[in-house]
């Protein structure tokens, strides 16, 4: 009799366990098979180039596709577009692409769709892996790499400058992924050959004048310098304009390489004033789509689907200008 | 009791006397003696200082916050503040590709077009800089929630211009504001030394410059005595407006591109700081534009000094943060007696 409630207590402590279990381990949301689709887009911001063309390749492949696609715009803010989230929740939408703003705060968003049933899939930039993983809690993370992409904006640094080259580093936005990883996987290259040297390097915050500015006085300082390397292109083209007031000829006594391949750099590259870009491609609808519909069929997804990134050059900037965004 | 401690020995006094002496001297030159010893360091430590590059680098990087910042030292004096000057460089930079382009007006002869686009975005930037009058004078609204509403609307009414695109053009004679040099000098420099000269006079030898004064110093005072306290707070910050409208051009001049969202982003904070820097009281009545200057070269010599020694950005801010405060606090200490 006294065993009674313990065996009880017991069976009891195993059923929740079990039920824990199997709520840890529960699948992604499924999705059914269908003609077409509604899919909510749940953009972070529009106010560059590179996000104008994103949300522009999403919007028609949707229509190609003859999806319907909801879609928001969080204007730079976490907290909108956790909101914007949920609004698609309530309108019973099939899929959510979010391009997530920040790594934390929208964890939740992603949490929600799962229990709403609602399977999301990231664009461009992650969330918390500790908190929220690919093939848990969502269905995977469509972006580029951008450790690879330093690396290859490196490699063609050692390749053209001969292994020989003292280089200013013009860095992101401090703290973002993009200006972390491709300080990363350039950095990685440089260190395997003795003759390349990065002899400054500071944030220009991705944008134009800072870069500028920055470019300025860091090439006051390091006049020895060969080669320049910007985390973006925006800045790439301010450092033109310093290269240029000190005196310097890109392309000539300065090689310059960059990363994004908007049209004003691929312009820069048919001029002879930069040397090189990593394109960082913004086309991410034909990609996202051909998930959603993989991923509807039942077949299994890779945790990370890359975006293939081109790269431009001398030999075939000229072609791609037109098309570049 | 009473008495011991009233009196003071003769070589206490002399002491105290003395004490006095080096802090009202210490406030009088305290922006000179920094900016000195920031050059000080620069000579021995950065290298390649001491070049004209570098010079001129320093000046056309320093010349827009200058001119902001001379606008803001006269709203200042009157005890006042204006926290639209970044909004309002933002409309006038967003405006000016417009009129360019001919996107706004239709296609222009050139010479017109780079006339207009010289004129409209800093006439636009001066009528927003009166509406901010207004909103102080007419509507009583207290200066930094009344330029608040221009600050956070200014920026989208550029934006909304532009559908928050980047515009990029090609303009050589529209980019002489910013690319241009007379006699070898980059022409914001001459800009903005022009501009502080203007205002340090009209400042000090005018009666206009008494009224600014005379209204921040004792605003009922004033205005008893017959002062136009309304005129002048409109005048000032129509000026004030004006100089952010030229100050916007400047930029988008020097990198052949516009970005509404961009464009004098985090430039209120450092006007003021300049003037905080420069000597002028906040709360009105006593003003130097040319601390104004010396605060602004002070605070871009400090970036240009920790950017050039490689210290990384976020150090950077603090350092920026506590040299304004020791800045500050050399100058309060003629104070309070």
């Amino acid at each position: 009799m006294i065993k009674h409630p313990l065996r009880i207590l017991t069976m009891g402590l195993a059923l929740t366990a079990a039920t824990l279990a199997a709520a840890a381990a529960q699948d992604l949301p499924k999705m059914k098979q269908k003609q077409a689709y509604k899919v909510g887009f749940a953009q972070t911001e529009s106010n560059n180039p590179w996000r104008i063309a994103q949300t522009e390749s999403m919007k028609a492949e949707a229509q190609k596709q003859g999806w319907q696609l909801v879609y928001t715009d969080a204007a730079g803010s976490a907290a909108k577009q956790v909101a914007d989230v949920d609004s698609m929740i309530a309108q019973g939408v099939d899929l959510i692409f979010l391009a997530p703003r920040e790594e934390k705060p929208l964890v939740a968003a992603v949490m929600k769709a799962k229990r709403a049933g609602i399977p999301v899939i990231l664009l461009d930039r992650r969330v918390d892996e500790t908190q929220a993983k690919p093939g848990r809690d969502y269905v995977t993370f469509i972006g580029s790499d951008f450790i690879d992409q330093g690396r290859r904006a490196a490699e063609w640094l050692v390749k053209s400058t001969g292994g020989n080259a003292k280089i200013i580093e013009l860095q992101g936005t401090v703290g973002s992924s993009p200006a972390n990883d491709r300080r990363k996987g350039f950095a990685e290259v440089i260190a395997k050959n003795p003759g390349m040297q990065i002899v400054a390097s500071q944030s220009g915050d991705f944008v134009r004048d800072k870069g500028r500015q920055v470019m300025e006085t860091l090439l006051q300082a390091n006049p020895q310098a060969t080669a320049v390397y910007a985390h973006n292109d925006e800045m790439a083209i301010g450092a033109l304009a310093a290269l240029e007031a000190a005196g310097r000829k890109p392309g000539k006594d300065i090689t310059v390489v960059s990363i994004d391949g908007t049209r004003d750099a691929l312009q820069g590259i048919v001029d002879g004033k930069i040397g090189a870009v990593v394109e960082s491609n913004p086309r991410f609808g034909p990609k996202a789509f051909e998930t959603a519909r993989r991923y509807a069929a039942g077949e299994k997804i890779d945790p990370w689907i890359k975006v293939p990134d081109n790269f431009y050059e001398a030999s075939n900037a000229a072609e791609s200008v037109a098309s570049a965004y | 009791m009473a008495e011991i401690t009233l009196q003071k020995r003769p070589g206490e006094a002399a002491a105290v006397r003395t004490r006095r002496r080096i802090k009202a001297l210490a406030r009088g030159w305290g922006a000179p003696l920094a900016l000195v010893l920031l050059l000080a360091f620069n000579v021995l430590f950065t290298p390649n200082f001491l070049t004209w590059q570098t010079f001129f680098v320093n000046l056309t990087q320093v010349a827009t916050i200058v001119i902001v910042a001379t606008g803001m030292t006269l709203v200042i004096a009157t005890g006042g503040i204006d926290l639209s000057v970044g909004s309002l460089m933002a409309i006038a930079g967003a405006l000016a590709p417009l009129i360019l382009s001919g996107a706004l007006t239709g296609p222009l002869d050139p010479g017109l077009a780079v006339a207009l686009a010289f004129v409209l975005p800093v006439l636009a930037a001066g009528l927003f800089g009166l509406f901010n009058g207004v909103l102080v004078t007419r509507f009583a609204i207290q200066p930094i929630v009344a330029t608040l509403v221009l600050f956070i609307a200014g920026r989208g009414i550029a934006q909304v211009m532009t559908n928050g695109n980047l515009q990029t053009f090609s303009n050589p004679s529209f980019q002489w504001i910013g690319l241009g040099r007379i006699l070898g000098l980059p022409v914001q420099a001459v800009l903005m030394v022009a501009i502080v000269a203007l205002a340090a006079w009209i400042l000090r030898r005018t009666v206009f410059g008494r009224h600014v004064l005379a209204t921040g110093g004792n605003e009922p005072a004033a205005r008893l005595a017959g002062v136009p306290v309304t005129g002048v707070k409109l005048a000032v910050y129509a000026i004030s407006g004006l100089l952010s409208g030229l100050a916007g051009l400047v930029v988008i001049a020097i990198n052949s591109s516009s970005d509404a969202n961009l464009i004098g982003l985090g430039m209120e904070l450092d006007a003021i700081a300049a003037v905080a820097v420069g000597g002028t009281l906040l709360t009105g009545g006593r003003a130097s534009v040319v601390g104004t200057l010396l605060g602004a070269l002070i605070i871009q010599l400090l970036r240009y000094t920790l950017l050039a020694n490689g210290v990384p950005d976020a150090a950077a801010l603090v350092v920026k943060a506590a040299a304004i405060l020791l800045a500050v606090w050399i100058q309060r200490q003629g104070e309070g007696r």
